[in-house]
């Protein structure tokens, strides 16, 4: 962790009831940096993600973006300052259209430039009057990637962009990836190794709620060092 | 420009359907069905945009009608201002109690305004009796002024004013169905979760909606109220408290021309079939049986696809996705 970071959490204990998820779990991002979270499923990655953005109050620690505490706030008072949250689960609002959906996304933000978004999925343009519920799984992942870029938002949180999509459409999504690091930081939580390793400048390995190990070396960014860690 | 043509057809339709009412219906049967159509409106708003059920909106429905009532029998003669006082009572009950139930979801939310439906016919018939006047209720029909223009203490002055409240009031919620804030509603409805990661708060939403439904059915109360001339306790009886749900999914909930469909349903049904069979609400809990079976899509709902294949049928491929490349 260094003072350029932009998001860093530490020390977060979190749990459902009385089953405890997080130990002491943490996490750093510099403005521009491209992290992703990897573990075996129930390791905790998604609990991890969930209580930096709010939607989870943590038993204890602390969750700092742009030297702001973010414990206690709501979930869409984080989204305002500029920390995005992208679920697992690709449900978008299925009776709007993609229109409509893009339109939640740039009221909430006063940013009505679609630029971006249709430069990275072009393939929005051409379904912008359609039903969000009839779209496909990649089609939905694009666009809840496209709402959610509107604003330019400094940190992105990416719940496992990847899962049960078409390797085409994965191909895609990797060089999206790639490109919105640019702009914003972004936490991927990822069980695509070869896809993690491609794209990360930074791994946290986490197993049974702790984080196991932070991979920073490029060198070492490898699936079977990352593998050793799950 | 189809878009904008779309939306004037829209208008048209609902224009010519309640125009339609007073050539073909009785006057009193026509100025029920408007009173109707804007009490639903706000059910069907609650219902199908924001996903509230609500079986207390009688208590709403007495809050605009005892707030023109009161004003028109113990202050003043102008039935516009006993209108404007209704609504304002609505809004103002309406964004006190709002915070406290919009917390609430589902069955919770549903009871506790059956609650206030129940505190408050007990509030006007027992409590409140001196200035009530209990069940006999307060009758002040005598007392209205006629008004310039049109008269709206006249039964066909009455209807001209009603058609264009009602008309203003759905142009006011096809406005809400086709903006930011609608789509928010819906939003709420669908995923409350994601709308709070985009960056909005369900609770606001949810509250907005609460206000706007509910002053809708004060208007509706407000109407009733100088129409008939009289108000009693029995407008907030609980045991009238499904009828505006009933009608909402009657008509087809979350359907912009839903309440209007239900309301000349229902209120058919009421008057008319009435007169032939004295249990018409078992034909009409056969009928809600038979469109839940169906689908749950209410009279409108089952309607419109076929009629905008008939008139549309690019929008209705467009919607569905059929046509993708």
């Amino acid at each position: 962790m260094s003072d350029g970071d932009i998001l860093v959490a530490r020390g977060l204990n979190v749990a459902y009831g009385e089953s405890k998820v997080l130990f002491d779990a943490h996490l750093s991002v510099r403005p521009g940096q491209l992290v992703t979270c990897v573990g075996r499923n129930g390791a905790g990655k998604s609990t991890l993600l969930k209580t930096i953005a709010g939607f989870l109050k943590p038993t204890s620690g602390s969750v700092t973006f742009n030297n702001a505490n973010l414990i206690g706030l709501m979930s869409y008072d984080i989204a305002r300052m500029g920390l995005k949250y992208i679920p697992q689960d690709k449900k978008v609002f299925s009776d709007l259209t993609v229109r409509e959906n893009l339109e939640l996304g740039s009221y909430a933000t006063k940013d009505y430039n679609w630029t971006p978004v249709t430069d990275y999925f072009p393939r929005l343009k051409s379904l912008m009057d359609r039903k969000a519920g009839y779209l496909s799984g990649g089609e939905r992942q694009m666009l809840m990637i496209g709402r959610a870029i509107l604003g330019s938002p400094k940190v992105l949180l990416i719940d496992e962009p990847t899962e049960g999509l078409a390797p085409s459409i994965v191909a895609h999504l990797k060089d999206v990836l790639k490109e919105l690091s640019k702009k914003s930081a972004l936490v991927i939580v990822e069980q695509n190794l070869p896809l993690v390793c491609a794209i990360s400048e930074k791994i946290y390995a986490i197993k049974e709620g702790r984080v196991v190990a932070e991979i920073t070396d490029p060198a070492s960014i490898k699936a079977g060092v990352c593998e050793k860690f799950l | 420009m189809r878009k904008a043509f779309a939306w004037w057809w829209d208008i048209l339709l609902a224009f010519s359907l309640l125009a339609v009412l007073r050539i073909v219906a009785p006057l009193p049967f026509a100025n029920e069905i408007l009173i109707f159509s804007i009490y639903t409106m706000g059910c069907n708003f609650l219902l199908g945009r924001v996903g509230f059920i609500s079986f207390g909106q009688p208590a709403y429905l007495a809050v605009g009608a005892y707030g023109t009532a009161f004003y028109l029998y113990y202050f003043g003669q102008n039935p516009y201002v006993g209108l404007l006082l209704g609504l304002v009572a609505g809004l103002v009950v309406s964004a006190i109690v709002g915070p406290f139930f919009v917390r609430l979801r589902s069955d919770y939310f549903a009871l506790v305004n059956l609650a206030l439906a129940v505190i408050v016919f007990y509030l006007m018939e027992k409590v409140l009796a001196s200035i009530t006047h209990g069940d006999n209720g307060l009758w002040f029909l005598a007392n209205m002024s006629s008004t310039p223009v049109v008269n709206i203490t006249t039964p066909s002055g009455f209807f001209i004013f009603a058609f264009l409240v009602t008309m203003a009031v759905w142009v006011f919620y096809k406005y809400l169905d086709d903006s930011i804030y609608g789509a928010c509603c819906l939003a709420t409805k669908i995923n409350e979760d994601k709308l709070q990661f985009l960056g909005y708060s369900n609770f606001n939403i949810r509250w907005l909606a609460f206000v706007i439904a509910n002053t809708t059915t004060a208007l509706a109360g407000s109407l009733y109220a100088v129409y008939f001339g009289f108000v009693s306790p029995e407008i907030s009886s609980p045991a009238r408290a499904a009828d505006p749900v009933v009608v909402t999914i009657l008509g087809g909930v979350g359907t912009l021309y839903g309440p209007i469909v239900g309301a000349i349903a229902y209120t058919g049904m009421k008057d008319l079939v009435s007169g032939v069979i004295v249990n018409w609400e078992l034909l009409v809990g056969f009928l809600l049986v038979f469109i839940m079976l169906a689908g749950e899509k209410g009279i409108w709902g089952s309607a419109q696809p076929l009629l905008t294949k008939a008139l549309f049928p690019k929008r209705l491929l467009q919607d569905r996705g059929d046509g993708r490349s």
